[in-house]
């Protein structure tokens, strides 16, 4: 007995102090060696971080599945959507390759500082927030959110008034949420937050909630004939939050972003782009147009505030 | 039908990464839950204070919150070149977790064994590696094998905790489906992990009526 335990109590000190020292080993000498490289390139020229995604020929593009952006086509059963060929069109032009990695969306932003993926590229909204935390590229398609509700409640929510008490229900930290909280629609409602979008139909379907506000992206892909939400539908007139898309890189990275861009227009000048979005029914909600209708999205945006400014 | 075979398919496709990490999981935590027991019971105090710190800390947290630890810290640390990949950082996590977990049972069955058994060991004879080896051990597995079965079952089902780190296990592939508008396959995934804890139940009950030759 004391001789199985001693022998244990020896084993198990060696293992503990070996791993001890192999985990000091390898996570301390590593960082001191990033970091003066980092600095030192950084002093140099800041293309540090497309030379990293050019030396290993591929991009790895983090996505979520969400009908049509990205997506298990279900007769190929290959990833599709209009993220993906956007994505692959994208990194066609930039020489590399498109690596797509299935991420959990609430760690996006550290499957980023991990190095883990180069880019999100999934639908992602513009925020105040994700611009400081992240390197966004130009806004290339437009989203609002939309109310979702049964057939049969088509009519029953067009007011403020309509709302008392209705249970209201949006993906959590999502821009429903916010629209949810902060709208003075939804003030006299009863709001509930869940961790995705596709469980805010769920419940509404199943009737433990009246209201989802959710994508009007994700309305396109998910409800309709032939899905099991056929029977729920968007409200239509009610819209809030406009909103912008854009593909998020690491902090800093001031190459990629600006080559992504240029690729980003070419596409957008080529035709490809519209293409792409025909084929998933988003064209009206692209933000990119060819050089020859608008001299750059940029000034298409001014001349729109402008506009909204003097109605 | 067609959809019923294309979503078992998918299914079974995420439920083989379940499998993995069970498998691999039980392979391995299973010898070094022992070891960490022999660190537990030692009798130099430093040791033992160290590894039953270590246990504390590794029961005394969420097993999700050690998924991120184990995928995120490495790369975060060392700005992206230290990183064990996703299939790796779960194996690590849930083999330390459930190593830690065993060796408490292997703890609570060795300790419960009788001194009066040692003793009449010690009378016939026996030198203190065959008290353990012919007397002890078998006790001790008859004894923990009910905990050890639950601990196991529970694995079963945790194994889908990997998806906080992007694995592509079965509930993961089930929520995808609800996502593009297919609900049942939600529900329908809970069949893959009945099945498998059946199988375990089944196969745990037999183990029990093997080892019934103790009595008390």
């Amino acid at each position: 007995m004391k001789k199985w335990t001693k022998l244990g109590a020896v084993i198990s000190a060696a293992l503990l102090v070996s791993a001890m020292a192999a985990g000091c080993g390898s996570e301390t000498a590593p960082t001191e060696e990033s970091k003066v490289e980092e600095t030192s390139s950084a002093a140099q020229v800041s293309s540090a971080d497309w030379d990293d995604i050019a030396a290993k020929g591929k991009m790895t593009v983090g996505i979520t599945y969400f009908e049509p952006m990205n997506y298990i086509d279900k007769d190929t059963n290959e990833l599709t959507g209009f993220e993906t060929e956007f994505a692959q069109a994208v990194c066609e032009k930039l020489g590399v390759e498109a690596d797509f990695q299935k991420i959990e969306w609430e760690s996006k932003e550290v499957e980023l500082n991990a190095k883990t993926i180069d880019c999100i590229w999934n639908g992602m909204t513009i925020t105040d927030e994700r611009k400081e935390n992240m390197d966004i590229s130009v806004p290339y398609m437009e989203n609002k959110q939309v109310m979702v509700v049964k057939k049969d409640n088509l009519e029953k929510y067009q007011t403020a008034e309509d709302m008392k008490g209705a249970k209201v229900v949006a993906e959590k930290k999502s821009a429903g949420e916010e629209v949810a909280q902060s709208d003075e629609f939804f003030a006299e409602a009863d709001y509930l937050s869940v961790d995705s979008q596709a469980k805010t139909l769920l419940e509404v379907k199943s009737g433990t909630a009246d209201v989802a506000i959710i994508d009007y992206v994700m309305s396109i892909g998910s409800l309709g004939e032939g899905s099991d939400y056929s029977d729920l539908v968007v409200v239509d007139g009610k819209d809030f939050a406009p909103e912008q898309y854009g593909i998020a890189f690491r902090k800093n990275s001031p190459a990629t972003l600006e080559k992504v861009n240029a690729a980003i227009q070419e596409l957008a000048d080529e035709g490809k782009l519209q293409e792409i979005a025909e084929k998933y029914h988003l064209e009206d909600l692209l933000l990119v147009k060819p050089a020859n209708e608008a001299t750059n999205s940029d000034a298409d945006a001014t001349s729109e505030a402008a506009a909204s400014e003097e109605a | 039908m067609e959809q019923f075979w294309l979503v078992t398919g998918k299914l079974l496709e995420g439920f083989g990464q379940n499998c993995i990490i069970f498998g691999v999981t039980l392979l391995l935590a299973l010898p070094l839950g022992l070891i960490i027991t022999g660190g537990s019971m030692s009798r130099f105090k430093p040791l033992r204070w160290f590894t039953r710190t270590f246990v504390w800390v590794i029961r005394g947290t969420p097993l999700m919150l050690q998924l991120f630890v184990v995928f995120f810290i490495p790369p975060l640390m060392t700005n992206g070149s230290v990183s064990f990949g996703r299939m790796n950082a779960a194996l690590i996590a849930f083999t330390i977790n459930y190593a830690a977990y065993f060796s408490e049972i292997y703890r609570g069955g060795i300790e419960s064994i009788p001194k009066g058994q040692y003793e009449a060991g010690q009378v016939l004879g026996m030198t203190k590696a065959q008290i353990f080896g012919k007397i002890v051990l078998f006790q001790v597995i008859k004894k923990i094998v009910p905990p050890m079965g639950n601990e196991i079952i529970t694995l079963v089902k945790d194994t889908s905790l990997s998806s906080v780190i992007a694995i592509p296990e079965v509930l993961m592939n089930a929520k995808d489906f609800s996502m593009s508008g297919l609900i049942w396959p939600l529900f329908y995934s809970a069949i893959f992990f009945l099945a498998f804890c059946g199988v375990l139940t089944v196969v745990f009950s037999r183990l029990e009526k093997r080892l019934n030759y103790y009595k008390g």
